[in-house]
């Protein structure tokens, strides 16, 4: 059974990939993934909101100690800098020992929210030795500022581009005017593959203290979806790698994102849930429907079931309900 | 036992101090100006490296001196990190008592030459003075005393060598002979104790020798300073680097009962952009040492330092603006700071933008590098600016350069240096097992006693501030010698 696959130019030994989170951010942890059967791992994201919180740390921490000298520090004036610059070293020290430990391939991530400082760091990734590098670009849409975000997303591309010649991969949210025109144009930037989509961070509100909460964590079964819907219109009109991420926790939910033309998948909250050993189950899974259904590999059933070649694609293009498309009567 | 405030009015009340204080009323020594410090004409030592601040003349300081108002609290000793008598030098000076006035500051400051120079009196001493405090007026000018009355002693021939006890035959081992060194050096060597500096370059003198230029501190007075310790007994050892040449175990077990960490910050920091590993581009450690240490500006020495046309300095601080100036001195015609924050952020000293200013160098603020292009030698030839704005302030209170997206343009420079901060030397650190360190690499202390997780190992300065001024250092010093002291004399006691 071939179950090889080939994603960001990149050949997978099987189209699960472990998704970027706590998982990923240590290389005993990726070690057990690659043992578990995963075909590539994209780290744990170097968050630039994360090392902007660790400078206004550092900074409130050298006031507050009596010896760490703050006035006329040259140090200090930029902070910001060797923060930016510790936290990247951390994480090209993660890069080349996982590459130095496991055979398969590593996907750095960076979780920016700006073009300026970040683009740089994609050639320090590149050099450490990972595959390819995935921008979780996070542009906050509930600011009341207008903002051109596919613009946007467009400059960080060409930047990081222009310094890295590593395959490069948009995870996007879900949320944009113009969702199929966004990931078409994006697709033509010169990237190699797309992954729909990032789990947003879910408030809540707590009834018993009337209080803003942290709300679920992990994805659900059903929010495969969502990525299916744009991937089975997409998959034969984009110029690059598309790979599923959000609400993969079964491997039905594997085989109809490649029936809907992804090349990859990306789990994550299926792990935490029943453990990596179930990377294991969704592989056997998968190979024993591709037996029943004499598919010996996976590029045989491939995008069989997206928009082109289904018989009634609107099923894909419908946003509302009606009677007809509902099937409730 | 007398303590410090009772030993300040015993002091203030001697016949002469008393006398000198009736002799001029108070209202009559406040309506006095603050004699201002007669510099070097700008055009003239942007070409050389003559001092700058050319010290004050006999009558101007005597003239200075009388401003002082002798006050009862005497509030601008709280601002000194040695606790100079500053009335009492002061006042010295005002009865034309110089070479007392110069006694007087040794007895708390083993370096008033240096420090007279390079002290940021403007947010110690003389922000704590009774002018500034009370009247809003011009402090005294408290700094540029100590200098005069340092730089008399100096040229008068007759250095006060302070007196020395028996030797005690305990060897005490300090490495790094920069400011806290040197303070540490001087406090044990009165008290008898053996004392070895070692020093890891080929002269003594520390940041005071290698990071400050001859323009602003002439090595010469570093040298006098150091060879009054050498004559008081201290025994300094050069091109030894502790932690390598020798680790602090094997002096351990040659006999140094405790150890003084004063190896300061000399780990340049870089912005890692694009290019930065084109050659042209250097740390102003680098720079700075070559320069002021090492000759490189003669063509007649093997270390030649590369000279540039159009010289970029990266950064805001004292070491830029020493960077930037140096680079002025030695022929190039655009010399130009490069800070992205505004003048109002800059963490130099005002008196060195000022100078800075005067002698001709470019101000390119709210500009940062974003990356560096080299010509077809691998030289930088030119960098990618973009400019920047001010957002909210940050947890240090500075305004936050927020870059301009779309705002970038080029600008032609064959020399770089990056002044954009320092880390402390890893060396010592990194030889000790179990030495308790800060996040930022510095040795972690008590705060009295200066003393690490180490019990015989003590630290101050650089190393254990990240980046601080000579006399912070020589303060972290001077606690340190008695730290050290009371931790020798408990350990020999037990002992015996």
């Amino acid at each position: 059974m071939d179950l090889t696959t080939k994603y960001l130019g990149l050949t997978l030994k099987n189209p699960i990939v472990v998704g970027s989170c706590g998982l990923t951010s240590s290389v005993s942890e990726i070690k057990k993934l690659e043992k578990q059967g995963a075909a590539a791992v994209v780290l744990k994201s170097i968050f630039e909101e994360e090392i902007l919180m660790d400078v206004e740390n550092q900074l409130r921490e050298a006031r507050e100690n009596g010896f760490i000298y703050d006035k006329y520090s040259e140090t200090l004036d930029y902070i910001d800098v060797h923060v930016k610059e510790d936290h990247l070293d951390e994480y090209i020290q993660l890069i080349k020992a996982a590459k130095k430990e496991v055979l398969i391939p590593i996907i750095a991530s960076i979780n920016c929210v700006s073009s300026s400082v970040w683009t740089h760091f994609a050639s320090h990734i590149e050099e450490a030795g990972a595959d390819g590098l995935e921008l979780n670009i996070s542009l906050n849409p509930s600011d009341l500022v207008t903002r051109d975000f596919e613009q946007s997303i467009k400059v960080i591309i060409h930047k990081v581009l222009a310094q890295v010649t590593v395959p490069v991969t948009i995870k996007l949210n879900n949320s944009f005017t113009h969702m199929a025109k966004t990931i078409l144009d994006l697709s033509q930037t010169g990237i190699s593959g797309l992954v729909l989509f990032n789990r947003a961070y879910m408030p809540d509100i707590d009834i018993n203290t009337m209080e803003a909460v942290q709300g679920k964590s992990f994805s659900s079964p059903n929010d495969f979806v969502e990525s299916m819907r744009w991937i089975a219109l997409l998959s034969d009109k984009v110029n690059c790698s598309l790979a599923a991420a959000k609400g993969i926790h079964t491997h039905e939910a594997i085989i109809k994102q490649i029936l809907a033309g992804a090349d990859a998948v990306q789990i994550v909250s299926v792990l935490y849930e029943n453990g990596i050993e179930s990377i294991n189950g969704l592989l056997s899974g998968l190979e024993k429907w591709m037996q029943e259904k004499g598919f010996s590999s996976l590029e045989k059933f491939k995008g069989k079931a997206s928009s082109k070649n289904v018989g009634n694609p609107a099923v894909f293009e419908r946003i509302q309900f009606m009677k007809y498309f509902s099937g409730i009567h | 036992m007398e303590n410090m405030v009772e030993h300040l009015a015993r002091e203030r009340s001697m016949e002469w101090r008393e006398a000198l204080r009736k002799s001029i009323k108070a209202k009559d020594r406040t309506s006095l100006e603050r004699v201002a410090m007669p510099e070097a004409d700008p055009a003239e030592r942007a070409k050389s490296h003559v001092e700058v601040n050319q010290g004050l003349s006999v009558q101007m300081a005597v003239e200075e001196s009388r401003r002082c108002l002798d006050c009862p609290d005497p509030t601008c000793i709280q601002g000194c990190p040695v606790s100079i008598n500053i009335p009492k030098f002061i006042k010295y000076i005002e009865k034309k008592d110089f070479a007392g006035a110069a006694r007087s500051l040794k007895e708390t400051n083993a370096l008033p030459a240096v420090c007279g120079r390079v002290c940021p009196q403007e947010i110690q001493c003389e922000a704590s003075c009774f002018y500034t405090l009370k009247l809003k007026a011009p402090p005294v000018a408290i700094g540029h005393l100590e200098r005069f009355a340092a730089d008399w002693e100096r040229k008068s021939g007759k250095m006060f060598i302070p007196e020395v006890a028996p030797a005690n035959g305990i060897k005490v081992a300090v490495v790094g002979s920069g400011p806290s060194g040197l303070a540490v050096a001087g406090d044990l060597v009165r008290l008898g104790y053996a004392i070895t500096v070692f020093e890891a370059l080929h002269e003594p003198g520390g940041v005071l020798k290698y990071g400050i230029p001859e323009f602003r501190l002439p090595n010469e007075i570093v040298d006098v300073e150091i060879n009054n310790l050498k004559k008081m007994g201290v025994e300094f050892l050069t091109n030894f680097v502790v932690g390598k040449t020798a680790t602090i175990q094997e002096l351990k077990a040659e006999g140094y009962q405790a150890f003084f960490a004063g190896s300061g910050a000399g780990l340049p920091n870089f912005m890692h952009i694009p290019g930065e590993n084109a050659n042209g581009i250097m740390s102003s450690n680098e720079y700075l040492t070559r320069v002021n240490l090492m000759n490189a500006a003669h063509d007649d020495y093997d270390t030649p330092v590369l000279l540039g046309k159009n010289v970029a300095v990266i950064g805001g601080g004292n070491t830029a603006m020493d960077s930037v100036r140096t680079a002025k001195r030695l022929g190039a015609e655009r010399a130009m700071i490069i800070y992205r924050r505004t003048l109002a952020e800059m963490p130099a000293r005002n008196e060195e933008i000022k100078h800075a200013q005067e002698e001709g160098i470019e101000f390119l603020n709210l500009n940062n590098p974003v990356e560096y292009f080299a010509d077809k030698n691998g030289r930088v030839n030119r960098i990618r600016l973009q400019k920047m704005e001010l957002g909210e302030p940050d947890a240090s209170g500075r305004k936050k350069p927020i870059p301009i997206e779309g705002s970038e343009y080029e600008l032609e420079a064959d020399l770089v240096i990056v002044s954009v901060g320092v880390s402390p030397n890893p060396l010592i650190p990194q030889s000790i097992p179990g030495l308790k360190v800060s996040r930022w690499g510095t040795i972690v202390v008590d705060e009295k006693e200066m003393q690490s997780s180490v019990p015989e190992l003590f630290a101050g300065g650089d190393i254990v501030r990240g980046g601080a001024t000579v006399i912070l250092a020589m303060g972290d010093g001077r606690h340190a010698a008695a730290g050290i002291d009371r931790y020798l004399q408990k350990k020999n006691r037990s002992a015996s």
